[in-house]
């Protein structure tokens, strides 16, 4: 028995035509307009016919336009996925090529001071074995041993400050590399923090006469890493210091905090001293560069900062600066630092 | 006669009705947000050009890709009107065009066909995006 959609309709059509029939015989008068209602309505069904199928046919042309929007919603997902690979990589590469940057000026700037220890340990060497020859020959003069003793003296100065420098920049290095595991992370006080990192500072501020001026609202609590931050002003200090006053005039810092109502702290630095080119600000961050080479700048203090901020608090720091017009560093960083990156 | 000419937008038709020479044209994909205002004039012109005794044989051309189901009582009305003026004695010709493969768009033309009596009907295949 097979089935039909409209079978309702065709038994209603066929009784109307048995009633037409009838009603020949009974009303001959009325059998035209009778059979045009049966004809309109016979149209009416096929048109719904027709319309039920438009419907169907719809339907099948949504299911596979949604079909069709599925598959390339799939293709740009798997695209996203390929780029987010592809910018994985290319940070990675990004990162490798920083420490490969990052060794090669730690190499370069050891190495001078190495270099220099290595020809006064070599010059040295040779003196003592010419002392000793004089001394086995029994030929040594007192003349001789005056200038023996001159020259070790001098060599053993030079040594010690060229090994005291490269020490003092290995532990430069080693603290661009920022060990987070071993940063304690709690809940903390960010006005005592600073006060007390200034406390610290004090030795080398109070000599010069510069004046740190804290404007931080005491009810300003983090959960985040207070030795790092303490680094920060630290060397934010630091870098005023051996920077910013070079003509010896007492400077004004100000380290000020805002917005401490929102999950983000604001924390500025500035101060009042001679700013610098546009050129040396855009290049503040990068690691090695220094305006101080050779006269004991590493070129590693606010790369540090940086990596801090960035790595440590997840944050970001920027420097506005000009010549004559003071430098100021905008931190911004959350309240809670969050847990993973 | 003025000819109605209704350029295409995204969800209605290009409407070319020629009436000087008899050639009408619809085109395109129809579905309107409203049935009403954008067939109502189709209507009021074609009634006016159907109510002429006007000899002028008439062709139709069937050239939409897509439409909705209020759209397509519109196409039964008209094909019902040209009907009308066939049976009344005036040569129409229907073409009723559908793109290659598009099988269900031609078993549409039969079933639209049905109750054509008088118009001489034609099914015409044309390749994908020759029309529209």
């Amino acid at each position: 028995m097979s089935f039909n959609l409209f079978a309702a309709e065709e038994l209603a059509i066929e009784k109307a035509r048995k009633l037409g029939e009838a009603l020949a015989v009974v009303a001959p008068d009325c059998v035209d307009d009778f059979n045009e209602l049966v004809q309109a309505f016979e149209r009416s069904t096929r048109e719904q016919q027709r319309l039920v199928r438009v419907s169907d046919r719809l339907q099948a042309q949504l299911g596979a336009a949604n079909q069709e929007l599925e598959r390339r919603r799939q293709e740009a997902e798997t695209a996203l996925s390929h780029l987010r690979d592809a910018q994985e990589a290319i940070i990675q590469a990004e990162k490798l090529a920083s420490l490969g940057a990052l060794v090669a000026g730690v190499a370069h700037e050891i190495n001078t001071p190495v270099g220099i220890a290595v020809s006064c340990a070599s010059h040295l060497a040779d003196a003592t074995r010419d002392l000793r020859r004089l001394s086995d020959d029994g030929s040594i003069s007192r003349g001789d041993f005056a200038r023996y003793l001159a020259t070790a003296g001098d060599t053993a100065t030079l040594i010690l400050t060229n090994c005291q420098r490269a020490a003092q920049l290995i532990t430069g290095f080693k603290q661009v590399a920022v060990d987070r595991a071993s940063a304690e992370r709690r809940r903390f006080n960010l006005a005592k923090t600073l006060q007390e990192t200034l406390a610290s500072l004090q030795p080398k501020l109070r000599p010069s006469g510069h004046t740190v001026a804290v404007l931080c609202p005491g009810s300003v609590e983090l959960d985040s890493f207070p030795g790092v931050l303490s680094q920060i002003l630290a060397n934010l200090v630091m870098n005023a210091l051996t920077h910013a006053f070079p003509d010896g005039r007492a400077g004004h810092l100000v380290v000020a905090v805002d917005q401490v109502d929102t999950d983000i702290i604001h924390l500025s630095f500035s101060d009042d001293g001679v700013g610098m080119t546009e050129d040396n600000r855009l290049r503040v961050f990068e690691p090695f560069f220094t305006t101080r080479r050779g006269r004991g700048g590493t070129g590693l203090g606010l790369h540090i900062v940086h990596n801090l901020v960035v790595g440590a608090l997840k944050g970001s720091i920027s420097v506005q600066s000009a010549p004559g017009q003071g430098t100021r560093f905008d931190l911004s960083f959350p309240r809670q630092t969050p847990e993973r990156d | 006669m003025d000819s109605l000419n209704i350029p295409a937008t995204g969800r209605t038709p290009a409407v070319a009705f020629d009436f000087a020479s008899g050639h009408l044209r619809m085109s395109g994909e129809s579905y309107p947000d409203d049935v009403a205002t954008f067939f109502g004039p189709v209507f009021t012109a074609l009634r006016a050009y159907l109510a002429d005794a006007d000899p002028t044989p008439i062709h139709f051309d069937m050239e939409l890709l897509y439409f909705n189901s209020s759209s397509a009582k519109v196409l039964m009305n008209i094909l019902q009107m040209l009907e009308a003026a066939a049976k009344a004695g005036r040569p129409v010709s229907v073409v009723w065009s559908y793109e290659d493969n598009d099988e269900s768009m031609r078993e549409l033309g039969e079933d639209f066909s049905e109750d054509l009596q008088h118009v001489a009907f034609s099914l015409r295949n044309v390749p994908v995006g020759a029309i529209g």
